[in-house]
């Protein structure tokens, strides 16, 4: 079956003025295209490779002036496009503030939050709605193989992948998990993989179903929140590894030691640029000062996203954390 | 002779058939109403439970009811939610109703109950798209009742009235 493209997944889900002018998008911004920005009372804005694009009636623009200026109608239009004209269907997901669409593209939203004690009732009289376009870069993680799989053990090492926001760790993840997945035929055999996507970000879930490819052996829990995620992972589909996206809470490190004592594999990320971001986490500090985590691989942008910059391991991780410490600590 | 009997035998089955007719008409009106109640109890049921998107549920709903007006009327709402230019669920809800309203034997009060179960369709979280739902269906209830004591003080009324209004015509050419 030919794979649909962001454009045919993404533009029946703008107002029609704003449709017909992504239509038209030049080629070189629309291969590139990363996020579609649309703000209440501001100009209908793109960032693609290219770098920030502002677009007018008959395309890109240089002047504000020109701009097309988006509506709290054309937000209102987007949002019920993009629950099919039924907000009770997605009111869990639109409660953390994002969608995911068809192909594993998502929507942020922001607006007017009604808070119900300390949890989020609903979000109503949008601001502004950020599309961001999945793309999927296979063989990313190729590089990195050898430092996660271990050949004489025949076993993926505890690893984590840390970075800056938009600097790759999720594409190198799901990379990774579709490796893994797979194997490769030959040498290195597939492993049984369990995803837990809570933000249906790795695997791109729509209705349940993966829309990018996370490998032949992946079983994902999309929409469940880390901690439980994994320990259900555990109790019912014996992975041998287990891939999560963004640890950070106490009950993510606890779930992730709890995982680890089962002889699953882990495999995540998390925000930070250093190590001194990272241990000013405790849940985090906890488990990097225990050596839960045999690899560190840190990523950054400088070379376009996915950039390794370094990758930590033995007493290089330490003496990495010690720094980072001592850094925090001052 | 035996054609003034032959008319006479026309104009008494047209009268009967008139009668009848009336009196079909409000026995429809009736199962045309808990027809549509049953509709929005099943349409909660999909919110409800399965959350299902308000596209997939018309037409998951428009294949349990039996009368075949209700089915077109939610195809209809189906049909106007693919519509590019359709804003929201409220207005195709409504573009069902003006579209179908002539095929139907409602009223023009029972198309106004129908028509209230528009507002906020698919709009609402779930809890309040379920309350918003059961106060329509209650509505319909209401409706549904009168429609049902009508046609059982009227049903017999119109039978007869068919035949006799059959007989009167044929006595006086006669």
């Amino acid at each position: 079956m030919k794979k649909r493209t962001w454009q045919e997944q993404i533009l029946p889900l703008l107002p029609l003025p704003l449709r017909e002018i992504m239509a038209a998008l030049p080629p070189a911004v629309a291969d590139s295209l990363e996020e579609i920005r649309l703000r209440v009372g501001q100009p209908f804005m793109l960032h693609s490779g290219q770098g920030e694009v502002w677009l007018g009636h008959s395309g890109p623009v240089v002047s504000l002036d020109e701009a097309c200026r988006i509506t709290a109608a054309d937000l209102q239009e987007v949002l019920l496009q993009m629950t099919e004209f039924s907000l009770y269907a997605r009111d869990e997901e639109l409660k953390r503030g994002y969608l995911a669409l068809p192909g594993g593209h998502r929507a942020g939203f922001t607006g007017r939050v009604v808070m119900e004690g300390n949890q989020v009732k609903v979000l109503r009289d949008l601001n502004a709605v950020n599309i961001r376009i999945a793309r999927q870069f296979k063989g990313v993680a190729v590089p990195l193989l050898p430092h996660v799989y271990c050949a004489e053990q025949q076993r993926v090492r505890h690893t984590l992948i840390v970075s800056a926001p938009q600097a790759g760790k999720t594409t190198m993840l799901r990379d990774l998990a579709r490796l893994l997945s797979n194997g490769d035929g030959q040498r290195r055999p597939g492993f049984k993989v369990g995803i837990v996507d809570e933000r249906s970000e790795l695997a791109g879930c729509f209705r349940g179903e993966p829309q990018l490819d996370v490998g032949m052996r992946s079983d994902v829990l999309d929409g469940c929140a880390k901690a439980e995620g994994m320990m259900m992972l555990v109790r019912s589909m014996s992975p041998q590894v287990i891939v999560t996206d963004e640890l950070g809470r106490a009950e993510d490190a606890r779930a992730v030691e709890e995982a680890v004592n089962t002889g699953a594999s882990i495999l995540a990320t998390a925000h930070g640029q250093n190590a001194g971001e990272l241990i000013r986490r405790p849940s985090l500090a906890y488990l990097l000062e225990n050596g839960l985590f045999e690899r560190v691989i840190v990523l950054s942008r400088r070379h376009g996203p996915g950039t390794v910059e370094n990758i930590y391991t033995g007493q290089a991780l330490q003496e990495w954390l010690r720094a980072g410490r001592e850094c925090s600590v001052d | 002779m035996w054609i003034k009997y032959l008319g006479a035998a026309f104009i008494l089955a047209a009268a009967v058939m008139w009668g009848n007719l009336q009196a079909a008409k409000l026995r429809d009106r009736t199962r045309e109403l808990e027809e549509f109640r049953l509709a929005l109890r099943l349409l909660a049921a999909e919110i409800g439970y399965t959350a299902t998107p308000l596209p997939r549920a018309l037409l998951e709903v428009s294949r349990r009811v039996a009368n075949p007006g209700v089915q077109f009327f939610l195809e209809t709402v189906w049909q106007q939610l693919q519509e590019p230019q359709t804003a929201d669920a409220s207005a195709a809800w409504l573009a069902a109703v003006q579209n179908v309203q002539r095929q139907l034997q409602l009223t023009a009060q029972d198309w106004a109950v129908v028509a209230r179960a528009a507002a906020g369709l698919g709009g609402l979280g779930r809890e309040d798209q379920l309350k918003q739902l059961a106060a329509a269906e209650t509505q319909l209830a209401a409706q549904a009742a009168q429609a049902a004591a009508v046609y059982a003080s009227n049903e017999k009324m119109w039978r007869y009235l068919g035949a006799l209004s059959g007989l009167a015509v044929v006595i006086l050419l006669l």
